[in-house]
């Protein structure tokens, strides 16, 4: 952790990721007014001593709806990567350790997926599963999976051939203590550093599928959700589009500092 | 040359290092790389600088060449190139200085020539550079210096492109180069460690003609004392970034003044000092090979056609030798000869075609090889820092063969394994540490503790000194054999170190391109019926240092 925050980057990450999950655990206390009540007087406001951030096209408190819509929006992100992450480290490391044929028939099934972009590939997948959060959270997460389980693969390989797992081999030791005890620890630090830096693009997509629709539905407090239904705003008040895109980007650039951070504190070379 | 001559007329050193200090900036405070260094070349002289890795060597080359990281710092001194200090110089003039004063000749030929350019243009580009040649006149005069090195077909080397050509050819192209620009010194940084036994041996005699025939300063850059002991004129011996003893060849080596000097001089592998006493019973047949053949890289099923196409090679070619009871077999060749391949196989970690015998049972291929096999025979690697996972403490490491093969009760097992670190002169409280925070000698010791913690009846070394210091070097291999005759284990000594195995084997396998073509006693080394391989061999690796050999050597010296 020392190593985490003597980085500067590292120390960015964490501060901005400590103000995120603030806003996760404790946002639904902390927010001053309901964040679905109107208050028709004061419409599309700037901020003020009442309304800190301004408000909506209804007159909702943008603080309060920032507060409350942090904890769905940031644990879209950590889910969808979780299920991706778990789901490609399954499939990587089953196609590292079998080797031979079904490496390849998995791997380079993988890599014809690999080549759809992310967003088109989840677009696809919401459009079959139909919209709704639950479901746009397995469609990011199956969107991750390929890409997951190529850096799980090389990571496992990568650590298949040291001599502490030769060594392991030669003492004949079973295939799952080699994989539990030899391998996964050594190899688990890329996967790792890859999820976080995972999250902030989950929480963009999630963000970009609220914002076309697919995802949150209304009156969801979700981030990206709060811009799609401010856009038609824009003009007359930059502010209800500005402060859930900044909070986005926030969220995003803490777990990308922090993932940043954490491959540097993994690497015994650039450890100093 | 004009400056060198004149400075040899009034007896100037080409290089003059005076009281020279470096430090390198980290977050953690400065470290000391070099300690009041202070050395000089005389014209025409090779200086041998001598140290173990970490030492400071290389870093005193680059601060002659003038290119130190931004984190450099240096505290005092003088670099004085005949007469001028190089540290005043501004980078022009060090542009300038560079390769047509000073050049370098790296380690490994393969990363200092550019994969993209052929190797004439390459030399020519030098040329042109440092000696304002024209371009035809730079390819001829490369291309005949190509012709001094050695090279056969020289016209044809400049044509080839650095894959092309082999390790030794690189850097005969290298030093060809480096000779070719005419410099005041050249500096060799390790020039034949990346290159096999035989070709550095040539490598070693080319440089010995250039330099009698250019009288160029060198400065000579080793490890290796033995080595060193061949090439250079005046020897300087550096620890931890400060000169421990400088002089001329025969002072440095038969009187050496620093205790650090002796003991590096004592630790160098002499086949004339046996470490092992004992003689194995001449009965007892532990484990026989009988025509084992591995190859690599051949594809096993239908689907292969998946992967690219890779050509077959024969890693073992009908192999077969014995191996009895406590006996130390050492196996030698170059790389690629196929000596790992005969460990991987006895490991039980690569294929194989044929049989091995292991006391009453025979086994004909690798998933044929059982736990009782696997028990008795067990391997130690080349890396330390490869071959102990880093995610276990020491303790873990050593416990597993005794949780393994259920050795000793669970109660018993750490008793077991602080006996174990005892055994090979490590403090018990290591098995609360992890691997990282021990030495490469040290995690080699832990590596044979683990190794001899299943009580096997065979344990395979597969270069297990070669990635360590001479001096850590010794104490490994002492300690392998004093575990060895302690145990009455047979032993599979595998290594490119001639002088080493000769010192501990009791017989000796010669292996190349994977066949088995020399098989003798310790003692009969030097007899007239060996393989031709084997004398060559035999003949290519450097003398270890001697008094006797020092003094004859010496009146070779200009």
């Amino acid at each position: 952790m020392n190593e985490l925050v003597r980085h500067p980057t590292g120390l960015v990450g964490s501060v901005l990721l400590s103000l995120v999950a603030i806003a996760v655990i404790l946002g639904p206390f902390l927010a001053p007014f309901d964040p679905q009540a109107f208050h028709p007087a004061v419409r599309l406001a700037g901020p003020s001593g009442t309304h800190w951030l301004g408000t909506d096209q209804f007159g909702r408190d943008i603080l309060s709806r920032l507060l409350t819509g942090a904890g769905p929006t940031v644990l879209f992100g950590v889910g969808a990567t979780a299920l991706g992450v778990l789901a490609g480290s399954i499939i990587g490391v089953t196609a590292a350790v079998a080797g031979g044929w079904v490496d390849s028939v998995i791997m380079r099934t993988l890599d014809g997926l690999l080549a759809v972009p992310d967003l088109l590939f989840t677009l696809l997948i919401v459009t079959i599963l139909g919209g709704g959060i639950g479901e746009a959270m397995l469609a990011v997460a199956v969107a991750f999976t390929p890409g997951m389980a190529r850096i799980a693969r090389s990571s496992v390989l990568s650590i298949r051939t040291r001599e502490y797992v030769l060594a392991a081999i030669a003492r004949d030791e079973s295939r799952a203590y080699i994989i539990v005890q030899e391998v996964i620890p050594n190899a688990i630090g890329p996967i790792v550093v890859e999820a976080t830096i995972r999250v902030s693009f989950a929480i963009m997509i999630g963000a970009t599928l609220g914002f076309l629709g697919l995802g949150a539905q209304p009156p969801s407090t979700e981030w990206g959700l709060m811009v799609a239904e401010a856009r038609q705003y824009m003009y007359r008040s930059p502010w209800v589009v500005a402060v859930p895109g900044l909070a986005i980007a926030v969220a995003a650039l803490g777990f990308n500092l922090f993932g940043d951070a954490l491959r540097d504190a993994f690497d015994p070379r650039r450890r100093r | 040359m004009t400056n060198s001559r004149a400075a040899a007329a009034n007896g100037q050193p080409v290089l003059d290092v005076r009281d020279y200090s470096l430090a390198y900036g980290t977050p953690a405070g400065p470290v000391e790389a070099l300690r009041n260094v202070s050395l000089s070349i005389r014209p025409g002289r090779t200086l041998g600088l001598v140290g173990e890795s970490g030492s400071g060597k290389t870093s005193l080359a680059w601060a002659i060449m003038r290119y130190l990281p931004a984190n450099a710092v240096e505290t005092s001194g003088e670099l004085v190139l005949l007469g001028e200090d190089l540290r005043t110089k501004s980078l022009e003039e060090i542009q300038d200085l560079r390769g047509r004063r000073v050049c370098m000749v790296f380690q490994d030929p393969g990363a200092s020539l550019n994969p993209v350019l052929r190797l004439g243009d390459q030399i020519a580009e030098a040329l042109v550079r440092h000696r304002a040649l024209s371009q035809k006149d730079a390819r001829d005069e490369g291309e005949a210096w190509l012709a001094r090195t050695g090279i056969s077909r020289p016209s044809e080397m400049m044509n080839r492109y650095p894959h092309e050509a082999s390790g030794g050819e690189k850097q005969r192209v290298v030093i060809a180069t480096a000779f070719a620009c005419n410099p005041e010194m050249i500096i060799f940084d390790e020039p034949t460690t990346a290159l096999d036994i035989i070709t550095a041996r040539q490598i070693l005699d080319l440089f010995d003609d250039l330099h009698d025939e250019t009288g160029v300063t060198a400065l000579y850059i080793s490890h290796d004392l033995g080595l060193v002991s061949r090439v250079a004129q005046d020897v300087a011996v550096i620890n931890q970034g400060a000169i421990v003893e400088f002089g001329p060849r025969e002072h440095v080596f038969t009187r050496p003044s620093h205790s650090y000097t002796r003991d590096l001089v004592e630790a160098v592998p002499n086949p004339d000092h046996r470490i092992v006493t004992s003689e194995p019973d001449a009965e007892d047949a532990l484990l026989s090979l009988d025509e084992v053949n591995v190859m690599y890289g051949r594809g096993k099923n239908i689907l292969s056609f998946l992967q690219p196409k890779r050509e077959v090679v024969q890693g073992a070619r009908n192999v077969s030798f014995g191996l009895r009871a406590g006996e130390i077999l050492g196996i030698v060749g170059e790389s690629g000869s196929g000596k790992s391949t005969i460990a991987k196989t006895l490991a039980g970690l690569q294929d194989f075609e044929g049989s091995v015998a292991f006391g009453p049972r025979s086994y004909s291929g690798r998933h044929k090889i059982d736990r009782a096999y696997r028990r008795a025979v067990q391997i130690v690697f080349q890396h330390p820092d490869a071959s102990l996972n880093p995610r276990q403490t020491i303790g873990k490491i050593l416990s597993r063969p005794l949780k393994l093969y259920d050795l000793v009760p669970r109660s018993e097992r750490s008793r077991r394994v602080r006996d174990l670190l005892r055994s090979v002169f490590l403090p018990e409280d290591y098995a609360e540490r992890f691997p990282h925070e021990l030495s490469g000698g040290e995690k080699q010791r832990v590596a044979i503790a683990r190794a001899f913690a299943a009580e096997p009846r065979l344990v395979i070394c597969d270069e297990i000194t070669s990635s360590l210091d001479v001096s850590v070097q010794a104490s490994v291999a002492r300690l392998l054999v004093d575990l060895q005759q302690k145990t009455g284990t047979a032993c599979l000594f595998i290594t490119h170190d001639l002088n080493l195995v000769r010192q501990l084997a009791h017989r000796i396998a010669v292996m190349r391109n994977g066949d088995l073509v020399d098989l003798f006693e310790s003692s009969q080394a030097r007899a007239p019926e060996r393989h031709p391989y084997t004398t060559q061999l035999l003949d290519a690796v450097p003398v270890p240092v001697e008094a006797s050999q020092v003094s004859s050597a010496a009146e070779r010296a200009p």
